[in-house]
């Protein structure tokens, strides 16, 4: 039997040879499931949110967590049953809609932070009886999120903080079984919102707090899985923002790529993360041109001693490549080089070539280290206004000559470049 | 009830130790008919750990000759120290190895299924000591293995740093073209020469790799040490971040040989503590074993350990037990790494002197383990320190304590409360077949598990199954219970 290959979401499809007994077995399971999917799919189109329903959700999506559908019908009872009533008037918008869309890790919501719209608060009274009709739409009109002029949580609050965590909960275990599957993520990225629109703010905060660990701790499992860094940026923005009552958490971040760094340099998603914070970063530590300078010689260093032990590394190339652009074109990375001489500016871009080249001595055929030579040696002649001299000449010839024998495939290439910036042997230049 | 006499016993195992616990458990699942004796009152032979007591009645015994290879054993209680705690709270290993994650004895408790019955612990980094120099303190200097280690150490230039690179990418390559015409030259040449020849690299950095490969000589060969740095590289991050071995709970390679005698019990063979063997006779190919139980029984095969010592330099052996928990060595290496509960610290030959200003030729080696092993209560930690059989052994592992705790005390006071000194002399190697009867030589005393330790095993096995031996089968079994089912999520509401 022919292996079919692929996967879906990580997890490898696999041809298994079923004996009898495994046959017999596999459609009682199937007659249960579709038994079960029936029975919620009936109820629903009648407008059956109860309790009952739910729990048949429960068990239909530990079955098969991708059938989106059954989350929605979930959401739905969750609103009509364990949810408080949340008055009409919304200042929420698309935020809390619950059409099916995929997890965004970046989605363009807009946040339910407390308007100044005049709202009438929730009147957190019990739930009418009764189902509630299909025609409501599942949107929990927010009015304002309860601010905490009390001092202890309302009723409702309390409970509602119960349900939402007892649902967040629920979906570990699905997450363990199913990590990629959007549909768990954006159930729980509507149950954080729910907690946003719901609670008062310091609630919720511990909510999205934990949500952070979340993140934190699918990054530990996988480094690199940059829906999880763009996740991880989204809980971090919320976080931050006002509807929960955040201060800025760049610092903290920071220091996460550090850790990060340090347990595997070879990080796109965390060098960029990084390089993303840098501005907000120096702004909010008051980094006059000094500090700043400071900063740029020491994520410098940093990236030397890197490409150190991995020149091999495009993740590290890229970085560096960041830094020397914060050199090159400081109009655009206005952040590290302020008040930065055009004098200063060549004889740091310099020492980071003489650099380079020191790794030259022990990585003679690393294609990446001539790649980066011949650029900032480019970005050198830019800065100065001026042609190769003599010496820069041959030394991009050189290395022109290493790239085409290290990465025959890409000789057009190659050859472009020496066409473009005359550098063909022979050519004539001063 | 049927007699031990009346059975013909398909293999008669004597003593519990790593290899023959691993028979059992080989066994287990044959329906052969075995009897598996041990003259101690413990699981574990050579390998077995102690509480304080059986510490004590071991080294009584020890010291009246009937310990095998050990020798000289003492202990050194320290009087009016208060900390020492009951007997039981202590699990002290004749074994406390380390075992990197691509030893094929742990894929061989993974497929037998007995990994199930074992905690595994992070076994974490490896140190090296920096004696004291212009009235510093001595420093404990991390080794680094990995890449991320080396960009991070602040100890090692850039150039070293870049020969180091290119020395782990050559090693995790090395059996392949061009590094295998590289190296086989030097194969059976000292390391450390080829290091230099090869790589540039100074005496410092040899000692780096040197130490690396847990050379009990200091000088071991390159054929030998690139294997031994490749399984380390290799085993690195496979049961999670930062590090490449794991240490069994409770007492290292004893914990192995309890669930494999368990296993063996379960499967239906019959144990006998506090019985050896009294004489020998073969008699048509079978065995006649005369056992200190007065009983004679009748085996197809016989099992034991060699009582040999050859001429080969043993080890001394110093366990301490201090009062500190040690927190800074035993913390995470990196994000998301579980808190390792054992750490290595070297010694390089040269960077210990006695008072006496002698000092040894070859290294010596400190396991550190926290309480979370299991062998000390919390707030203590205990100390395995092994170096090479010489005079002078004693005093320079007493020197090697001392010198660690002035390292790492960090102005806290801390005490020794218990000291156990042993010497383990070197058995033969591999095997003995002479006809029914099996002798096992004596398992490698490396601090990191060798499985040139599992091929006796394997032989004793194929000579026991006979025709039945199926060697794909080897150590490979189903789970004796059921394991839950997918069908729980069926009818679970």
């Amino acid at each position: 039997m022919a292996d079919q290959g692929g996967s879906q979401h990580g997890i490898a499809r696999t041809s298994r040879v079923r004996t009898d007994e495994q046959k017999k077995r596999d459609l009682e399971r199937i007659a249960r499931y579709r038994e079960l999917e029936d029975q919620v799919r009936a109820r629903a189109a009648e407008g059956d949110y109860s309790p009952a329903v739910f729990q048949l959700t429960s068990r239909l999506l530990r079955l098969n967590p991708e059938y989106y559908t059954i989350w929605n019908v979930r959401r739905r009872c969750l609103i009509s049953g364990s949810f408080s009533r949340l008055s009409a008037g919304s200042s929420c918008s698309t935020a809390c809609s619950t059409s099916s869309r995929t997890a965004t890790t970046a989605p363009s919501s807009t946040s339910c932070s407390s308007s100044s719209s005049a709202t009438t608060p929730p009147a957190p009274g019990p739930p009418t009886a009764g189902k509630s009709g299909t025609t409501a739409e599942p949107t929990p009109a927010a009015a304002d999120p309860p601010e905490a002029t009390e001092s202890e949580p309302s009723e409702a609050e309390t409970r509602d903080l119960a349900t939402l965590q007892a649902e967040l909960v629920f979906t570990i275990p699905l997450l363990l079984e199913s990590p990629k599957c959007y549909w768990i993520w954006s159930y729980r990225l509507w149950l954080l919102q729910q907690a946003i629109a719901r609670l008062r703010a310091p609630l919720a905060r511990t909510v999205w707090e934990e949500e952070l660990g979340l993140a934190t701790k699918m990054l530990g499992k996988d480094r690199r899985n940059f829906h999880a860094w763009g996740y991880r940026r989204h809980v971090v923005a919320r976080l931050e923002s006002p509807s929960l009552r955040g201060g800025s958490m760049v610092e903290a971040e920071f220091a996460y790529t550090d850790r990060m760094i340090m347990s595997d340099l070879s990080n796109f998603s965390a060098w960029h993360s990084r390089s993303r914070l840098i501005p907000r970063l120096l702004a909010e530590r008051g980094a006059d041109e000094a500090a700043r300078r400071a900063f740029l010689d020491k994520e410098l260093q940093q990236i030397r001693e890197a490409l150190n032990v991995g020149p091999e590394d495009q993740s590290l190339w890229y970085y560096h490549q960041f830094l020397i652009l914060n050199l090159v074109y400081p109009n655009k990375h206005p952040a590290m080089t302020p008040g930065f001489t055009l004098q200063d500016r060549v004889a740091y871009l310099r020492r980071e070539i003489e650099e380079i080249k020191e790794l030259l001595e022990d990585y003679a055929d690393i294609q990446l280290i001539y790649e980066g030579l011949f650029e900032y040696t480019l970005y050198l002649c830019q800065l100065e206004g001026k042609k190769p001299k003599a010496s820069e000449r041959t030394d991009l010839v050189a290395w022109l000559g290493k790239l085409k024998q290290l990465d025959p495939m890409r000789r057009g290439r190659w050859a472009d470049l020496e066409r473009e910036h005359d550098l063909t042997e022979g050519g004539s230049d001063v | 009830m049927e007699l031990l006499s009346d059975t013909l016993w398909d293999v008669v195992i004597c003593g519990t130790g790593l290899q023959q616990s691993l028979l059992a458990l080989a066994l287990s699942r044959s329906g052969k008919k075995i009897l598996h004796i041990d003259p101690n009152a413990f699981y574990g032979g050579g390998e077995a750990a102690f509480s304080l007591q059986d510490a004590e009645s071991w080294v009584t015994r020890v010291s009246m000759g009937s310990g095998g290879l050990f020798a000289s054993p003492s202990i050194t209680k320290h009087e009016g120290v208060v900390g020492l705690s009951s007997s039981r709270a202590y699990s002290l290993a004749l074994a406390p190895q380390l075992i990197h994650a691509r030893s094929a004895l742990l894929s061989q408790l993974v497929s037998s299924r007995a990994y199930r019955q074992v905690e595994f612990l992070a076994a974490g980094p490896s140190y090296i000591f920096k004696p004291s120099q212009d009235s510093q303190q001595p420093t404990l200097v991390r080794i680094p293995s990995t890449r991320e280690e080396v960009f991070s150490t602040t100890d090692v230039s850039s150039k070293a740093k870049r020969l180091l690179m290119k020395f782990l990418k050559f090693v995790l390559e090395y059996e392949a073209s061009p590094q295998l015409e590289t190296w086989q030259p030097h194969a059976d040449a000292p390391l450390t020469g080829f290091l230099q020849q090869e790589f540039n690299m100074d005496a410092e950095l040899q000692t780096y790799i040197v130490t690396l490969t847990l050379s009990l000589d200091g000088n071991i060969r390159t054929k030998d040490g690139l294997a031994v740095i490749r399984r380390h590289l290799s085993s690195m991050g496979v049961y999670g971040p930062g590090f490449a071995a794991i240490y069994p709970k409770w007492g290292g390679l004893s914990e192995i040989t309890q669930i494999s005698c368990r296993a063996g019990a379960v499967g239906g063979a019959v144990y006998m503590l506090g019985t050896g063997i009294k004489e020998t006779e073969i008699v048509d190919n079978e065995v006649k074993v005369q056992l200190t139980s007065g009983d004679t029984v009748k085996a197809r095969m016989l099992v034991r350990a060699s009582e040999s010592v050859t001429r080969q330099t043993g080890i001394s052996k110093l366990v301490a037990v201090i009062s500190s928990p040690l927190s800074s060595m035993f913390q995470p290496i990196v994000e998301g790494a579980p808190r390792p509960a054992v750490a290595v610290i070297a010694f390089p030959a040269g960077s210990l002197f006695t008072a006496a200003g002698t000092g040894p030729g070859c290294p010596v080696y400190l396991s550190a383990h926290s309480s979370d092993t299991g062998e000390c209560p919390v707030g203590q930690s205990v100390l395995y320190l092994t170096t090479l059989s010489t005079p002078d052994a004693k005093a320079i592992l007493g020197r090697a304590l001392e010198s660690f705790i002035q390292a790492t005390s960090q102005g806290e006071a801390c005490q020794v409360l218990y000291q156990l000194q042993y010497e383990q002399r070197a058995g033969p190697d591999g095997f003995e077949v002479d006809g029914p009867v099996f002798t096992l030589g004596a398992p490698s005393p490396s601090l990191s598990f060798d499985d040139s330790t599992l091929s006796p095993v394997r032989e004793a096995w194929k000579q026991v199954m006979g025709q039945a031996a199926v060697y794909p089968e080897y150590m490979v079994f189903d789970d004796r219970e059921v394991v839950l089912d997918d069908d729980e999520a069926y009818d679970r509401w």
